[in-house]
């Protein structure tokens, strides 16, 4: 069954105001974006749990919400169902009768078969006589999803699920949270601060801040063209810098930057054709700067593309990659601080490269890996 | 034991027992509201129920005698209708232990109650229970050690009552005299014996009562 739903509510509390308006259909859609930017307020109003001042919510044709019309469902009736950030557990119950707690009025029989179902699907089989306190954060994980799927909800709403875990714990329970989600089939809505978590569970990424919605758009959409450097911020993006257009035409743009002209593919699908001179910030993943190898010759300006030079000024080890500080040889004032680019390599690179020792670089970036950022 | 001291043993057992069991059926859903909803006059209902903890029992005794003596706001038309008075009864004494025993429970179990995570309530919501089942199956369960603290805490303090047993039921023996006005007698009177056996009464049964409650609460943790 196919899965569509609109949300549209408006909610003046002291200090902070929530107006958004967003739609999302099958898979899950991830509401990101910093603490206190509404995101939780969000899934209350979902849920029926706060009252919106204004506004329409609709689930596969249902409407939960119409301010105008008079509609307010109770939670009890929305048939929504909502994992709590730390789960919310009913302590006094074993985990068959959390899973069961919603399952109230169905007959016995049917109530037991539906339990014993949903405790199957999730693994939970040994634990069915356990209480809370006796289970692991992904065991109580695992039963806060089961209790909120036996109800067979019109929505699933998460609220930060993973955030009550430790971090290797947390990855490992991602990827299992993305296992049942897509299991289900069950629309979803999911909170989150954590970009990662959000792209690796999202099929669609809402991006949230102070209130409002700055972006809807597919997950693959939003990582390769935010909406505006606001939303690359939030997504934590390294390398956000600023020049000035050159040159604009439909496919591609030509930016100054630090005294270098850099060439950069414009937006595929929605061209951007800033005036020439005009300010434009751009985005360089740090993984996508090439060093080049000085054992090759001389480089060439075909393959190589945006070719510029400059000095290790910093560097940080992350385990698996090292991450350094470029300088610019062009004279002028860095772009971020002490330094105008962040780079990546992976260990086996810094080793072969000898970087250590030699702190000073020819790189290139590839026009695909300038990313402009409409204002 | 003399006769007076077993008939004041029993009173005050059955006056304590009824109390507590009032205190119950008044002060949980009390308490439940107090921590649970915002209404107007929460403030006055919330300072009604605690001034018996802070007047004098004489004082919470004396409102209790303008409101239900013979010619109190309620007891007037009640006695002009039957020729009937609570006071001077041993119900009096149920009264008067029930309303200094209240603000007990109802304070513990008000802080028990608020102190159940409101996520969990959500919960159940979500999952289609109404408030009032709610109360019933997550919230109350939930709060249940202090709710039972709150009810030997009020048991407790019913049989122990004196000031305001006093004002509304007086000290009529094998009528209303319950085991504190039994002594408070006997001190008077010089009967020192009968002071000491029911001192000796009132203490055992007092750790009886507390050693139940440990193990109530034991086995509910």
């Amino acid at each position: 069954m196919s899965h569509r739903f609109s949300v549209e509510i408006t909610k003046r509390l002291p200090g902070f105001t929530l107006d958004v308006a967003w739609t999302a259909g099958d898979g899950v859609a991830v509401l990101f974006g910093p603490s206190g930017a509404g995101k939780t307020l969000t899934l209350q109003c979902l849920a029926g749990l706060i009252r919106p001042d204004a506004g329409r919510i609709v689930v596969d044709d249902r409407v939960l919400f119409d301010a105008t019309a008079g509609v307010d469902l109770r939670p009890q009736r929305r048939r929504v169902g909502y994992v709590f950030q730390g789960y919310a557990l009913f302590p006094h119950l074993t985990v068959a009768d959390n899973v069961g707690f919603g399952l109230r009025d169905r007959p016995r029989a049917e109530r037991a078969r539906r339990v014993a179902e949903v405790i199957e699907r999730l693994g939970l089989r040994s634990l069915e006589q356990r209480y809370p306190r006796e289970l692991s954060g992904g065991q109580r994980q695992r039963v806060a999803l089961g209790r909120a799927l036996a109800i067979d909800p019109a929505l699933l709403l998460l609220d930060e699920p993973l955030s009550a875990l430790d971090a290797p714990l947390r990855r490992a329970l991602r990827d299992e949270l993305r296992e049942v989600l897509s299991g289900w089939g069950t629309a979803a809505v999911l909170v989150t601060h954590d970009f990662t978590e959000a792209y690796r569970l999202a099929d669609r990424i809402v991006v949230y801040e102070n209130g409002r919605v700055i972006q809807a758009a597919a997950r693959a959409k939003l990582l390769w063209q935010p909406a505006s450097e606001a939303v690359a911020r939030i997504m934590g993006l390294r390398n956000v810098l600023h020049g000035s257009v050159v040159k604009a035409v439909p496919d591609r743009i030509q930016i100054l930057w630090r005294g270098h002209m850099l060439e950069a593919v414009n937006s595929p699908t929605r061209s951007y054709l800033p005036p020439p001179e005009s300010p434009i910030a751009f985005f360089i993943r740090p993984e996508y700067v090439r060093l080049i190898r000085k054992d090759r010759g001389a480089p060439d300006t075909t393959h190589h593309m945006n070719l510029m030079r400059g000095s290790v000024v910093g560097e940080a080890d992350f385990g698996t990659v090292w991450s350094l500080r470029l300088r610019l040889d062009t004279p002028g004032v860095p772009a971020q601080g002490d330094f105008d680019l962040e780079v990546e390599v992976p260990h086996l690179v810094y080793e072969i490269l000898e970087i250590e020792r030699d702190r000073h670089w020819e790189f290139s970036i590839h026009r695909g890996s300038i990313h402009v950022l409409p204002t | 034991m003399s006769v007076d001291a077993v008939s004041a043993l029993g009173l005050s057992i059955r006056v304590a027992v009824v109390a507590t069991l009032l205190n119950a059926l008044l002060g949980i859903p009390l308490a439940y509201v107090l921590a649970r909803r915002a209404f107007r006059g929460r403030a006055l209902v919330d300072l009604l129920v605690t001034l018996p903890l802070v007047l004098p029992p004489t004082v919470t005794g004396y409102y209790l005698i303008v409101l239900l003596g013979r010619r109190g706001w309620l007891g007037a038309p009640v006695y002009a209708l039957s020729g009937w008075s609570v006071a001077f009864t041993w119900y009096a004494a149920v009264i008067a232990a029930t309303v200094m025993a209240l603000p007990l429970l109802v304070r513990t179990a008000r802080a028990a109650i608020e102190s159940v995570d409101r996520e969990l309530e959500k919960a159940a919501f979500t999952l289609g229970r109404s408030e009032w089942r709610t109360a019933l199956e997550v919230t109350l369960p939930l709060a249940r050690n202090g709710i039972i603290a709150g009810l030997v805490l009020a048991f407790a303090r019913a049989l122990g009552e004196f000031g305001a047993t006093l004002m509304l039921a007086g000290n009529i023996p094998g009528k209303t005299t319950t085991v504190p006005l039994a002594i408070y007698t006997a001190v008077q009177t010089g009967e020192m014996g009968e002071a000491v056996v029911l001192v000796v009464a009132l203490t055992a049964l007092s750790c009886i009562v507390l050693v139940l409650a440990a193990r109530l609460g034991a086995r509910a943790a």
